[in-house]
């Protein structure tokens, strides 16, 4: 039976700032821009928002200065510790709020100067902070971004299933000509194969440079309310079917502990995700499965069973996944090619493709008409999608999840 | 134990840090020490302050063998840490210790991280890097009184059969 609070919450408004690497802007104000396009969308006004969540790793601006900012007088507001996979989790903190009551519409945004200011990839700034706790244990061996804490699970996948760096090319390829039809992609240039193959290795055999996603400035804004609310707002109402986050596997801080150790945090959240959803991986018409590198997709498709485990290599190659595939990925680039914003904007895709209204090059996009002609400064909306989910990642510890229907 | 500079980190392992501090004072006799619980008696790692198998928080650091074998490595071309770029490419391990494997659950082990160095400390070579390849801990003494693990091949025939990534 499928849970009671589905289809109780929407989202009924989401907005972004560019997508860049030279802002010249504070987070306060990409914040407040991405907030007031959100609230713009939904047609709501600073008035009938009355909550704020917002995450961080340091490195934005708290929502008490956002509030002040656009009038609005928040019930409830947090700002939560956390990068990928909290977007998630915190559409999951609102509906909760909502719940019991705190409050009734709350805008989510995340805030970063990720290229210009603190860099996700660790270099500068995090870099030279001074070392101490179960860091001593990782970086005084060259062992600190992403890349690397996440690395020693996916070599062994290669080695348990033998997948290729040529299969984890395709998820950049096919992400790289979903933006070239997105104006927004900050990288719109398709790619090859090969392209991703010549391009120099950052850690072997895990990762060249194109199977790494952008670092990128800008903020990003998701509102929540109630279905009955969303019901007399702007934009057709996008269904919150069910939700979970942030999940974890075993040892979530150490996860080589338990072997196996490509197992990620997802393979707990799936069954959990889908019983309260009371749908399964075949009914899913579009994923948005976050990109922070190439290999994050292979895992997660997996760990969902969008694939059996070890198939992840075939599923992304096979062209699944691709715009005119049966279940299309990313459709506006992700990670690898719109920007990066810690799954924010898989979100935001994936609200306008089940509203028709995934901003493309045809001309009348705005209307929802579009002509279904894939490719290069063409059409990026999938025909009729009716059911989205969202795959967070957070580290091989742990992730999110999130299926929205319209 | 104070404050120690290396590779331009400021690497800070002050006494009250009960999951690191005896890490390092064993690694400066040149042994390779992990957690054992008191009650139960099962090592772990990481070092935590409880056992994550019966939740005591008795626990003694214990010495072991220093060997395993490689159950994971990177081999980093790009450092985000600028004190190791006259490293690059440097292989970091995860190597799988020799006691308890697969206890108290099939998948457990102890899987330490470190690099793999050759007998002069420098990064050892990628093509001799491979999963499953038989290691030991050596101790790498800094002339500012800390001494880091590491691990170096000990030439001992593999268990299984050796994996490495075909370019
Ligand atoms: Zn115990």
């Amino acid at each position: 039976m499928a849970h009671p609070l589905r289809d109780k919450y929407c989202i009924v408004g989401v907005g972004e700032t560019e997508y860049s690497q030279r802002s010249g802007r504070t987070t306060r104000a990409m914040a407040v821009e991405a907030v007031k396009k959100a609230m713009d969308d939904a047609g709501l006004t600073p008035q009938e928002v009355d909550g704020l969540l917002s995450y961080h790793m340091g490195d934005s601006t708290p929502s008490t200065a956002v509030a002040s900012d656009l009038g609005i007088r928040p019930n409830f507001f947090m700002d939560v510790s956390g990068g990928g996979s909290s977007t998630e989790a915190l559409i999951g903190l609102a509906m909760g709020a909502i719940e019991v009551g705190m409050c009734h519409t709350v805008a989510i945004y995340r805030s970063m100067n990720g290229y210009t200011q603190v860099r996700i990839g660790g270099t500068g700034a995090r870099a030279s902070t001074p070392v101490s706790g179960s860091e001593l244990l990782t970086r005084p061996y060259g062992l600190m971004s992403p890349l690397q804490r996440f690395a020693f699970a996916f070599t062994r996948h290669m080695m348990e299933y033998g997948t290729t760096s040529e299969q984890l090319a395709m998820v950049k390829v096919v992400h790289s000509r979903h933006a070239s039809a997105n104006p927004k992609a900050f990288k719109k240039e398709p790619v090859t194969v090969e392209d991703v193959l010549n391009s120099r290795w950052i850690v072997k055999p895990v990762a060249h440079l194109l199977d790494c996603c952008l670092e990128t400035d800008n903020a990003t804004c998701i509102i929540v309310t109630s279905a009955e609310r969303a019901r007399h707002l702007r934009q057709r109402p996008i269904y919150i079917m069910a939700v979970q986050g942030r999940g974890s596997r075993t040892f979530p801080d150490n996860p080589w502990a338990e072997a196996p150790i490509t197992r990620i945090g997802g393979h707990y959240i799936a069954p959990r995700i889908f019983q309260m959803a009371g749908v399964g991986p075949e009914d899913i018409d579009i994923t948005g499965c976050y990109d922070a590198f190439t290999f994050t997709v292979v895992l997660q498709f997996e760990a969902y069973g969008f694939c059996k485990v070890g198939e992840g290599g075939y599923y992304v190659s096979s062209g699944i996944i691709q715009l005119g595939g049966k279940r299309p990925n990313n459709t506006s680039g992700g990670h690898l090619c719109e920007g990066y914003t810690h799954g924010m904007n898989m979100v935001i895709e994936n609200v306008r493709q089940l509203r028709g209204q995934a901003d493309d090059y045809c001309p009348g996009w705005r209307e929802g008409r579009h002509t279904y002609q894939y490719g290069p400064g063409g059409c990026r909306q999938v025909r009729d999608p009716e059911i989205a989910m969202n795959m967070g990642w957070g580290t091989p510890g742990y992730g999110s999840a999130l299926i929205l229907r319209r | 134990m104070p404050t120690y500079e290396y590779r331009g980190l400021i690497l800070n392992i002050p006494e009250f840090d009960q999951e690191h501090a005896g890490y390092f004072e064993y690694a400066r006799r040149h042994q390779l020490a992990v957690k054992r619980c008191l009650d139960c008696g099962l090592l772990r790692w990481e070092p935590g302050p409880s056992c994550p198998f019966c939740t005591s928080l008795r626990w003694e650091w214990t010495p072991v063998s220093g060997r395993g074998e490689i159950y994971s490595y990177q081999i980093v071309y790009h450092t985000v840490l600028p004190g190791f770029r006259d490293w690059v490419p440097y292989p970091i391990v995860l190597v799988e210790l020799d006691e308890q494997r697969g206890v108290p659950t099939p998948g457990y082990g102890l899987r330490i991280t470190a690099n793999l160095v050759d007998e002069h400390f420098r990064p050892e070579r990628e093509e001799r890097v491979a999963i499953g390849a038989r290691v030991e801990a050596v101790f790498m003494d800094l002339p500012n009184g800390l001494t880091l693990p590491q691990f170096t091949l000990s030439g001992e025939p593999p268990r299984t059969p050796l994996w490495r990534h075909k370019e």
